[in-house]
């Protein structure tokens, strides 16, 4: 059967890598790999209080929704547009189902993208349309990014990076000629024109599209055995259903993303990494994405959540293309668009910051794969993932949240003083 | 009724607190309500918790008490009872609520060098190869691998590249750097504070930092030697983050040698040692990174003429301000006259103003270079030239000295400053002239006509120059004079001033009354008359 696309990227990964894992794996005795067989529910229970511990809640993202709303209609009143005219929806992690918390307090950015009616503005001058946004928005006070308005949101634990663009099928023909980049055949529905402000330029982004990919990406299956998710999701019938954002760990790939972008903040936490070069969060998800669907395409199948973290996590690197002597990550749903184009002009920082990055990560999960206890194993997963005191996912009633408040505060005893 | 469990040594009363049912991985052992002995009229009533929670748990200070507002005291009005209700329901809410859903987590990265510190001293002993590390550079982008200088009896490491502020810091600590031997750095930027969930615990974990941050070559460089004769040297991590740094010694190398009385005993590194690192370079020491400008300061050489006791303080102040050489010239003696207000005391009488004044300014202020000149300031001039002279300060108040320096910044052109007192203090002036423009007006000196007092013939005013005859004032009032001049000069330096100005301090006229009776402001300067003193800012050549 022909490969695909993507199929065939995994499949020179595959040669191209170093594989560690299967050293250790080749190591492992025939006990050793019935323990690790054995033992599946622990680390999928691990992995999922990690997953869990890493999740947004969901009422900070339901705020941060409502906070659209108030942009919107501020922008309807100062611009006397009608509420049609424009519409907000989130782009990035936010809207891949990837938004993960910072291992400090910091706030999270929850990316929106405004489409504007193209009747409303002038498409000629998209630095006018650009600005016109940014004073509309003064009360926010907003701060210009490259192609979108920073609102702080003081008080709120979100801050929004919001793009001002118009759908790219309504900007007229004259114009298109001049905006940076073409969609990709297979998602032109969704492809929007932003405004690059460093070139003052309309430009291609898809954020919907790559929303959309990664949605069905996700749905293909790589586990081998559903017994998995059954044994760490149905540990208690009375599990409630799951929000928005609470990944279960049957979406595979969602969770690898967290998992792994997860990682990476820990490595920059702990002096691993520079925060300058660290991989960033697109080019985790798109490689990662890709990854997942070629390995899908070939219908390679895992019956372990670790190994299969750990092909991927050896993979990766191999999924970089190198074109023209010059490391590409390809936007799938916008044509020209590499979302590795830094990466050529930083004397290498980025590729090796990203080649040690997995290094890294590969070995720590050997390192959870090496135990067997179940303590062990759940304080490794922690461990790795910086979550020292993640909450496990066993269900157990009695092991819930603190009540809001004490049932009864406690009297003081009696003193001297008091007497 | 909970239960008295403890008092302890200093009558602190214990009662053991309920605690939830901890998820795995939150658990500690105990919490406990502590009232001081003199409760509930003296003293704060407080949460403290079992040892095990001390550096797991955020806001968990050293002996386990918990850093939270709670008891309110006495002085709030609030009977015990509503103190003690309040304490625990602020334990419950704001402290265990988060810590069981996890949003407490985050909070050790609000205060890292809090915990550092904690971890630092629970891990120090008295047989420690080194006991604290400064650094004398600001971080370097790029990670790097030296020597640096180990320093004993104080077993303080200076590191950083900055050699004669190492120096003048060797120096300053006098007999605790009587003997210096060698360790091996590396010193890695990091994007943020360590905390106790991601500094290295195992060296395991900090010789992966070091695989991963440092490039080969300088992995070699730190790899473990042992020199030609055997002698390992010690090898120390320095990770700097943006806010503060975090010091490692690594085991091996030569054991600490205690020696107690006749006998001798040696403590090798067994593990990995935490280390306290304080920087001590001058963006630091003399602007706590908040002042940009201190990196040009450094670069700076003023040229200050007059050592008495406003020129004595001001080179103080501008020591301490950041500026990396002066020239100090006065030929006079200390004397006892001199000790009341002149920054060196007497200690230094009867020795050459200059001389003592650099040794004793250097001592304290290790990053500045300062050149005494045991000369007058006519001298200096006639001698030397104001090329590599960035800034001239006279405050020796002689007019032979601005008409030397008038002829000698026609050949060199420099930003000047005169400053000087008149009688009393009641008055201080800083007249501050840009490179290119003259002091004198056509061949006369204006420095009478920019004084704030008409000063009757009676008041002594031979000049307003230190002279035995000179009116007593106190070091204090001199202090506004210093402040004054101090100031002006580093707008100078720092490229403020494009235009002649004056600025002025002028005390009031009960001021003025103390010191001799019917003492007149001139008119610019009867703005001052009400107050107690104003400063004031003049355009010169008006």
């Amino acid at each position: 059967m022909a490969k695909t696309k993507y199929g065939t990227l995994v499949e020179s990964a595959r040669v191209k890598r170093q594989s560690k894992f299967t050293k250790s794996f080749e190591s492992l005795t025939f006990d050793g790999l019935q323990k690790v067989q054995s033992n599946l529910i622990l680390w999928a229970r691990a992995l999922d209080a990690v997953n869990k511990h890493i999740t947004i809640p969901q009422d900070q993202v339901d705020e941060a929704a409502g906070a659209y709303a108030l942009i919107a209609s501020e922008l309807v009143k100062k611009l006397k547009w009608d509420q049609n005219d424009i519409k907000i929806l989130p782009q990035g992690s936010s809207s891949t189902q990837t938004l993960i918390k910072s291992p400090d307090a910091s706030k999270f950015d929850i990316d929106a993208v405004c489409q504007v009616n193209i009747s409303r503005i002038d498409a000629r001058n998209p630095m006018r349309f650009f600005n016109e946004i940014g004073e509309a928005l003064e009360t926010f006070t907003p701060d210009p990014k490259k192609r979108c308005w920073r609102i702080e949101f003081p008080n709120y634990r979100f801050y929004i990076e919001f793009t001002p663009s118009v759908p790219l099928s309504t900007v007229p023909t004259t114009i298109l000629d001049s905006v940076r980049y073409k969609p990709a055949i297979d998602y032109r529905d969704t492809a929007l024109a932003v405004v690059d402000t460093p070139t003052e330029q309309w430009k291609t982004s898809n954020p919907e599209g790559i929303a959309n990919w990664l949605e069905t990406q996700a749905k293909k299956n790589v586990m081998l055995n559903l017994a998995l998710e059954k044994a760490t999701l149905t540990f208690d019938a009375s599990i409630s259903p799951v929000p928005d954002q609470e990944i279960p760990l049957s979406d595979t790939l969602r969770v690898a993303i967290r998992l792994f972008k997860r990682h990476r903040d820990m490595s920059v936490r702990r002096g691993y990494l520079n925060d300058d070069y660290k991989p960033i969060s697109i080019i985790i998800t798109t490689l990662l994405t890709q990854c997942f669907e070629g390995l899908a395409d070939n219908q390679v199948k895992y019956d372990h959540p670790i190994k299969l973290l750990i092909d991927l996590a050896e993979l990766l690197p191999g999924m970089i293309e190198v074109r023209n002597r010059e490391y590409w990550v390809a936007n799938p749903t916008v044509e020209g668009e590499n979302f590795a184009e830094r990466w050529n002009h930083d004397q290498g920082e980025r590729k090796e910051a990203f080649d040690k990055w997995c290094n890294l990560l590969i070995d720590d999960l050997q390192s959870i794969l090496s135990h067997h206890d179940e303590a062990l194993i759940s304080e490794r997963v922690r461990e790795v993932f910086g979550c020292t005191a993640a909450k496990p996912s066993d269900p157990k009633p009695s092991v819930g949240l603190a009540p809001k408040a004490p049932s009864r505060l406690y009297s003081p005893p009696a003193t001297k003083g008091l007497a | 009724m909970p239960e008295l469990k403890r008092v302890t040594r200093n009558k602190e009363r214990l009662f053991p607190i309920r605690l939830p049912l901890f998820p795995d991985g939150r658990q500690f052992q105990a919490a406990w309500l502590v009232l001081p002995s003199g409760f509930p009229h003296e003293g704060l009533a407080r949460i403290r918790l079992s040892e095990d929670a001390v550096l797991r748990l955020p806001h968990v200070e050293s002996k386990g008490d918990i850093c939270l507002d709670g008891d309110s005291g006495v002085i709030s009005g609030n009977t015990a009872e509503d103190r003690l209700n309040i304490l625990l329901r602020n334990f419950y809410l704001d402290f265990i609520d988060p810590w069981l859903t996890g949003d407490l987590d985050a909070d050790f990265s609000l205060e890292a060098l809090n915990y550092w510190t904690i971890h630092v001293s629970r891990s120090a002993s008295l047989y420690d190869a080194v006991t604290r590390i400064y650094t004398v550079d600001t971080c370097s982008k790029n990670p790097r691998v030296y020597q640096a200088r180990l320093l004993l009896p104080g077993r303080i490491v200076v590191a950083g590249d900055n050699p004669s502020l190492a120096d003048g810091i060797i120096k300053s600590l006098g007999n605790r750097a009587s003997q210096i031997s060698n360790v091996l750095i590396a010193d890695i930027p990091i994007s943020y504070e360590l905390t106790p969930s991601t500094w290295p615990r195992k060296e395991f974990d900090l010789e992966r930092l070091i695989a991963n941050r440092l490039p080969e070559p300088l992995r070699n460089k730190f790899a473990k030697q042992t020199r030609r004769r055997g002698r390992a040297i010690h090898r120390i991590v320095i990770l700097r983050a943006p806010r503060c740094s975090f010091g490692f010694l690594l085991s091996g190398a030569p054991p600490t040698v205690v020696e107690r009385g006749h006998s001798k005993r040696s403590y090798p590194t067994r593990q990995m040692l935490p280390l306290f690192v304080e920087r001590i370079d001058p963006s630091w020491t003399c602007g706590r990174d908040q002042h940009p400008e201190i990196g040009n300061r450094q670069q700076k050489h003023v040229l200050v003429l007059g050592a008495g006791a406003l020129g004595s303080s001001v080179i103080d102040q501008l020591a301490k301000a950041g500026i990396g050489r002066i020239s100090v010239v006065d030929t006079e003696i200390l004397s006892t006259a001199n000790i009341g207000r002149h920054l060196l005391g007497a200690e230094s009488i009867g020795r050459a103003k200059a001389d003592v004044l650099a040794q004793r300014i250097a001592l304290s202020n290790p990053a500045i270079r300062l050149d005494p000149f045991n000369m007058s300031a006519q001298a200096w001039i006639d001698k030397h030239t104001l090329a590599g002279v960035d800034v001239v300060l006279d405050l020796t108040g002689e007019p032979e000295v601005r008409w030397c320096l008038e002829k000698a910044r026609k050949v060199n052109p420099c930003p000047l400053l005169i400053g000087w007192m008149e009688p009393y203090v009641a008055a201080a002036h800083a007249c501050l002239v840009p490179a290119g423009e003259g002091w004198m007006f056509a061949t006369s000196d204006p420095l009478e006509s920019l004084q704030a007092i008409e000063w009757p013939a009676e008041v002594m005013q031979k000049e307003p120059a230190c002279s035995s005859e000179f009116q007593a004032y106190t070091s204090a009032a001199a202090a506004h004079a210093v402040a004054v001049v101090t100031e002006a000069a580093l707008a100078l330096i720092d490229n403020h001033i494009n235009q002649p100005i004056v600025r002025s301090w002028v005390r009031g006229q009960s001021s003025l009354d103390m010191h001799y009776p019917g003492l007149k402001h001139r008119n610019w300067a009867e703005k001052a008359v009400p107050f107690d003193g104003i400063s004031m800012e003049r355009v010169f050549r008006d």
